[in-house]
């Protein structure tokens, strides 16, 4: 008995068990910060899934346009793009042929991490020669197939519709890394632009000259598309706010559009 | 003194509920855009080149270079008393309607083949070859496409002066 007295109270028992404390407090340190710091990585990754919202106009298969917002910089800043439409329409050197009809396929894809409703305003028209709008010449000469409508998921909003403008809902929750169908497939210009003109006489020492020349002769027809996208939750007060738009949303998550009063 | 604080504290506390008010009108929103276009070219302009020789009118057509694709028929008219022979390439086919069609596309700058028209029955005693009246017509048409892009001629088309009805 003396001698366990006399190991305790030795100064090697002391500094064995001052050597210990040590250790012991060192570990339980290491623990705690390893495990604070497992805790705060996955509430992080929790909150960025949450707030991401992005969309893109993908054009014959390929992304476009698009405005995501930046994961990796937290700063608030958009990752963005706006491309060109119909850059692939023609090869290099070639010119458009009236009539003639070219592949042009349209989608939208959700490319945020949370779900969304999605809508597209198509615009026609043509440019004059300085990039004008020419509003007596018809956008219906620019022939944009539209598909997919009614049934196949895309509803057109005909009270917001014109002659220039076409708009489109998408009634379905598009998902996350989720692309809509199409909503045009192809574009042509109508033969008719071959045969608008605008003829001029002039009489002259007894002589009538009739010059005849084409309405549409250097004129540029422009395509445009604008997407716009709303988050899913509260989609129905959410769009209302964001758009302007009255619609419906029920239980499946399919939306309708509503009659204005 | 006390009022006064009373106020503070209801201001305070309508300034943190309208700040939660502002979070729940929030929505998370995007959205992006694109457009393309390109311009239309239309119009042609086009001569005919005669040479005539051993009682024989080549004619050729010539598109000018900044003019779009045409089609083009050329018939020659004379009167019934001489009899008119056409020969030429392959490409010169004859129509029912009396003319003859180039069956190739003329894209500006380039020129047709040469159409051969050769007079017959032409009295010996004749030595002044201007006084024969055989006139060449040529017409062209702008090549129209249909919506697979097959290239055709409508020469039926007629030139549109008026104007659009609903939208067009």
């Amino acid at each position: 008995m003396k001698k366990i007295r006399d190991f305790i109270t030795s100064p090697a028992a002391t500094l064995t068990a001052f050597v210990l404390a040590v250790a012991l407090l060192l570990f339980s340190s290491v623990g705690g910060a390893r495990a604070a710091l497992a805790y705060y990585s996955e509430t992080y990754r929790t909150q960025v899934q949450m707030q991401d919202i992005g969309v893109t106009l993908v054009e014959n298969g390929a992304n476009v346009s698009w405005r995501d917002y930046d994961t990796n910089d937290r700063d608030g800043s958009w990752d963005e793009n706006i491309g060109p439409l119909l850059s692939k329409m023609l090869k290099k050197d070639e010119k458009l042929k009236v009539g003639a009809r070219y592949p042009e396929e349209l989608a939208v894809h959700n490319s945020g991490t949370i779900g969304q409703y999605v809508r597209v305003s198509i615009y026609k028209y043509w440019l004059d020669a300085e990039g004008n709008k020419m509003r007596d010449l018809s956008p219906d000469l620019i022939d944009l197939h539209l598909t997919n409508i009614g049934g196949g998921g895309w509803l057109e909003d005909e009270e917001a519709s014109t002659p220039e403008r076409t708009v489109l809902y998408y009634s379905r929750l598009l998902a996350s890394d989720e692309t809509s169908p199409l909503f045009a497939d192809s574009i042509a210009i109508d033969g008719m632009v071959a045969s608008k003109v605008t003829q001029t006489s002039e009489t002259k020492d007894g002589f009538t000259t009739i010059t005849t020349n084409y309405d549409y002769n250097g004129v540029q027809f422009c395509l445009e598309a604008k997407v716009d996208a709303v988050q899913d939750h509260n989609a129905q007060d959410a769009i209302w706010s964001a758009w302007g738009r009255r619609v419906r949303v029920n239980d499946n998550g399919v939306l309708r559009l509503v009659a204005s009063e | 003194m006390r009022k006064k604080n009373i106020l503070l504290a209801a201001a305070a506390v309508s300034l943190a509920l309208s700040t939660g008010i502002g979070s729940a009108w929030a929505y998370f929103t995007t959205y992006t855009q694109a457009r393309g276009g390109y311009p239309i070219e239309l119009g042609d302009r086009t001569t005919v080149e005669e040479e005539f020789s051993d009682w024989t009118k080549h004619v050729v057509i010539t598109s000018s270079p900044d003019s779009q694709p045409v089609y083009v028929r050329v018939r020659a008219i004379s009167g019934s008393v001489y009899n008119l022979v056409y020969s030429g390439s392959g490409k010169w086919t004859p129509g029912a309607d009396g003319y003859y069609y180039y069956s190739d596309i003329v894209t500006g700058g380039m020129s047709t083949d040469a159409l051969d028209v050769r007079i017959e029955n032409v009295p010996d005693d004749v030595d002044d070859p201007a006084s024969f009246n055989v006139v060449i017509v040529y017409e062209t048409t702008p090549v129209r496409y249909h919506e697979d892009g097959t290239p055709y001629a409508d020469w039926e088309a007629d030139l549109w002066t008026g104007q659009w009805k609903e939208g067009k």
